[in-house]
């Protein structure tokens, strides 16, 4: 592909802040006509933050953008798509109930005038049609959305972002995750088509080999910054890691070391554990160690945390230090020590319009008041103790959570669990969104929080599970896959659901 | 910093109010006399009690909606048990107990049974409505009330205030401390702005929601219980009135203090008391008040909500 010709798109020296967080710094990003560009980084990188501005969600701080040659500013998502800007989503939203036709003219329809007009049936079925014979794929639009298999929703999705004739730049996120590897080269040869036409596709990915696959050039992002522009050849030619960009090398993670002992007392066993997501999972939490889980997306961590938490039910034997339990709600799993750091901590770990010592105390109110009443002295001495020892950034106790970066958030949900006292910790995606120099605190406070108690990690990051757990065990689909001895099996574990050879 | 911000508010609030105020001094020199501000509390102490317990149920994120109705019902279950000779203390024990039961139901079919809040209650309220025309077949019920004692809840002073405003204060003194000083408040501020968290972190989020609506149900009746004692007489129209000001008096509370709590929805209520207040001095006639209150409860959340705010000034930098 010839680069560097037809540059479609020229963003120089983007800055974007949220409050004491800088999600980018003076990023530079560039785009030809009829390129595919992977943009690569681990979560919290920047990738998101840069798409947003992209497609007017955010505006930026500083820098410009320039489309076609002509400076654009983007302050919103009607301004973008004006420049030519278009989005698929990781999770495309279409009508299940409507035709594929239907889906990608909504809102266009080119009814007759008036709220009953009627809808132009025909006329919508034409226009699907030249858009067809713009861009040949193999496709039925007029089958209802809800019965097409997940690659033909995505290409639903890609033929409303092109519905525009101006369309110039496609931005597609994670398309692939929820594609089989049939229906990947089909989503391929679709993409292929489009750069043919002169569309630049900006490709978001985690998977690594699709960039070689599918990609011409490639853009790493790490906090904050583009940190390496290289076309794909070159990568090849010269044997760039990618994962080592990703990462960094100077600034790496460090685990903490580990205890090296597996005697501790047993504390939370299952056996033939099952829920709607896993089945048959059994596992052994003991004091003293930490249990490390391994599962991609989908393939049923976030379940297999929220039965043992007792928020959705499951079947099979739970034992609690020895004896057997059986959780109806979170609360009960409380009582009985169990904590959850869970996943997705904006929506079920804090309460974001709350300060820091409401949010510590909240899992428990029995040691927060006496007689019912609130024990605000002892509570503002504890929370502050318990923010200390966490690093919490700002120290401020009385901010509300909304005012803090991902990492010290997590921190707070961390103290709130410590404010409880667990016998059993588990941790659920620990790290998202949390910044470099906080995952290694993080650790370190897991490590710490072994020392008394069980802790269970439970990641779609290999590396994180890898690095922090003594023992490890693979979720994939929902199976159980034990024996995984070192980083580069509990991959292969984890992602093709068996043990390499 | 946060003390700051609060400090800021209550300067608006305290100027809003005196702005009002001397508006209606200068066309009716009356508003500021002794006589007046005493009405005015009493208006206020109706109002407030319901609007408080509303509140509840707000800060918990749903909505109650029958609470006018089971305020009715209560006024007539209060007056056919004044009629039938009941001391008083039993008859107002009777009016609480409806709006109880009938908290308790709303709260059970919208926590535990997840029915949606409006239309629910929107039904629960028309029952209650119904039901109050069974005591009399709809006429009002005023006998044995010059006798009964419940005049006094009217008439009698307590440390100096007119009793429906002390028994105002000391209802918002104990709904602060259940809302801004006690594990419950604490649970209900986290379910309403995190129903999942709250769960999570082991809080009975359900039987909140439940408490709430009978909080709401039990102080509409004793608002009720205030009114009838002032009118002398009970009838099936009486809760109607409740609706609006308790909903305008939380939100603009809501509005002018950042989030529904009982200081707020004091101020709410002062606020609306003081212009219906006015306004019936003013000579305009009462059919309007309903428009007032309507029209300043938008104005109100159009001005202070911060996503609104937020909005007008992207449009200025936009324009700009």
């Amino acid at each position: 592909m010839a680069s560097g010709t037809r540059t479609v798109l020229d963003m120089r020296g983007i800055e974007k802040r949220f409050g004491d967080v800088k999600a980018l710094g003076n990023v530079d990003f560039d785009l030809d006509a009829g390129e595919i560009h992977a943009l690569l980084g681990v979560n919290g990188a920047g990738k998101s933050t840069l798409i947003k501005i992209l497609s007017g969600v955010y505006t930026k701080d500083g820098g410009s953008i320039l489309i076609g040659g002509v400076q654009h500013d983007l302050g919103t998502p009607r301004a973008a798509i004006e420049a030519g800007i278009a989005v698929v989503q990781q999770h495309p939203e279409l009508v299940g109930d409507l035709t594929g036709a239907e889906n990608i003219f909504l809102g266009h329809e080119g009814a007759r005038p008036g709220l009953f007009g009627r809808i132009d049936r025909s006329g919508i079925a034409a226009r699907a049609e030249a858009l067809l014979s713009r861009f040949p794929i193999q496709i039925d639009l007029s089958r209802r959305v809800a019965d097409m298999p997940a690659v033909d929703r995505e290409i639903v999705a890609i033929l409303h972002a092109l519905r525009l004739e101006n369309t110039r730049i496609l931005i597609l996120d994670e398309p692939t995750s929820t594609l089989t590897e049939r229906e990947k080269a089909s989503l391929f040869s679709m993409m292929r088509m489009l750069r043919a036409a002169g569309i630049a596709i900006v490709y978001i990915t985690h998977r690594l080999e699709e960039v070689f696959e599918i990609a011409d050039r490639f853009t790493v992002f790490r906090g904050g910054r583009n940190v390496a522009c290289h076309t794909v050849t070159e990568a090849r030619d010269k044997a760039i890691s990618i994962p080592v960009l990703m990462l960094g090398t100077g600034e790496g993670l460090t685990f903490p070391p580990r205890m090296g002992r597996a005697d501790g007392d047993v504390v939370l066993e299952a056996e033939g554990l099952t829920a709607a997501g896993f089945a048959n999972v059994g596992l052994t939490a003991r004091k003293g160690e930490i249990l490390g889980i391994f599962g991609l997306v989908g393939s049923g961590v976030d379940e297999l945390s929220k039965a043992l938490f007792g928020a959705i039910p499951s079947t099979g034997t739970l034992r609690l230090e020895g004896r057997d339990v059986r959780f109806r709600s979170p609360a009960d799993a409380l009582k009985a020590g169990i904590f959850l750091v869970p996943g997705d901590r904006r929506a079920e770990g804090l309460t974001l319009d709350e300060n820091v010592i409401f949010n510590t105390v909240a899992a428990n109110m029995s040691r927060a008041s006496l007689g019912g009443l609130m024990r605000f002295g002892a509570n503002r001495r504890a929370a502050r103790e318990l923010a200390q020892m966490v690093d919490l950034q700002p120290m401020r106790l009385d901010r509300a959570l909304r005012g803090f970066s991902g990492g010290n958030q997590q921190k707070v949900v961390i103290a709130r669990g410590l404010y409880r006292q667990a016998k059993c910790y588990i941790f659920v995606e620990p790290t998202v969104g949390v910044d470099i120099g906080a995952r290694s605190r993080i650790y370190a406070l897991m490590r710490e929080i072994s020392k008394d108690a069980a802790v269970i990690v439970m990641s779609s990051d290999c590396d994180e599970v890898h690095g922090v757990a003594d023992r490890t065990l693979a979720l994939y689909k929902g199976r159980p896959i034990e024996g995984a001895t070192d980083r580069d099996q509990l991959l292969h574990a984890g992602i093709m659901g068996g043990i390499a050879a | 910093m946060i003390s700051n911000r609060l400090f800021m508010r209550l300067l608006a609030f305290a100027a809003l109010v005196a702005v009002i105020a001397a508006v209606f001094w200068s066309q009716n020199p009356a508003f500021l006399s002794g006589g007046n501000i005493r009405a005015l509390m009493r208006h206020m102490s109706v109002q407030g009690l319901a609007a408080l317990g509303l509140t509840f149920v707000i800060v918990v994120r749903h909505f109650d909606l029958s609470f006018p109705g089971v305020a009715s019902m209560g006024a007539m279950t209060l007056g056919w048990l004044i009629a039938s000779g009941a001391p008083f203390p039993a008859a107002i024990a009777g009016a609480l107990a409806v709006g109880l039961v009938f908290g308790l139901v709303n709260g059970t079919l919208v926590a535990r049974f997840g029915l949606p809040d409006i239309v629910t209650t929107i039904a629960t309220g028309g029952l209650a409505v119904g039901f109050s025309y069974f005591y009399s077949n709809g006429t009002s019920i005023s006998q044995n009330f010059f006798m009964s004692g419940i005049l006094d809840l009217n008439d009698k002073r307590f440390l100096g205030l007119d009793m429906p405003f002390a028994i105002l204060m000391a209802a918002a003194g104990m709904a602060a401390v259940v809302l801004h000083a006690s594990r419950i408040g604490a649970g209900m501020y986290a379910t309403g702005q995190n129903r999942v968290s709250a769960r999570f972190a082991g809080i009975a989020t359900r039987r909140l929601i439940v408490l709430a609506f009978a909080l709401c149900g039990t102080m509409a009746c004793l608002a009720i219980t205030l009114l009838v004692a002032s009118s002398g007489a009970a009838n099936v129209t009486a809760g109607g009135q409740l609706l609006m000001p308790a909903f305008a008096a939380v939100y603009l509370g809501a509005a002018l203090f950042g989030r529904p709590s009982v200081g707020a929805t004091l101020a709410g209520t002062l606020m609306m008391s003081t212009m219906l207040n006015g306004f019936t001095l003013l000579a305009i006639p009462y059919y309007y008040s309903d428009a007032i209150v309507s029209t300043v409860l938008i104005a109100a959340i159009a001005i202070f909500d911060p996503r609104l705010s937020g909005l007008l000034t992207i449009r200025r930098k936009a324009a700009a």
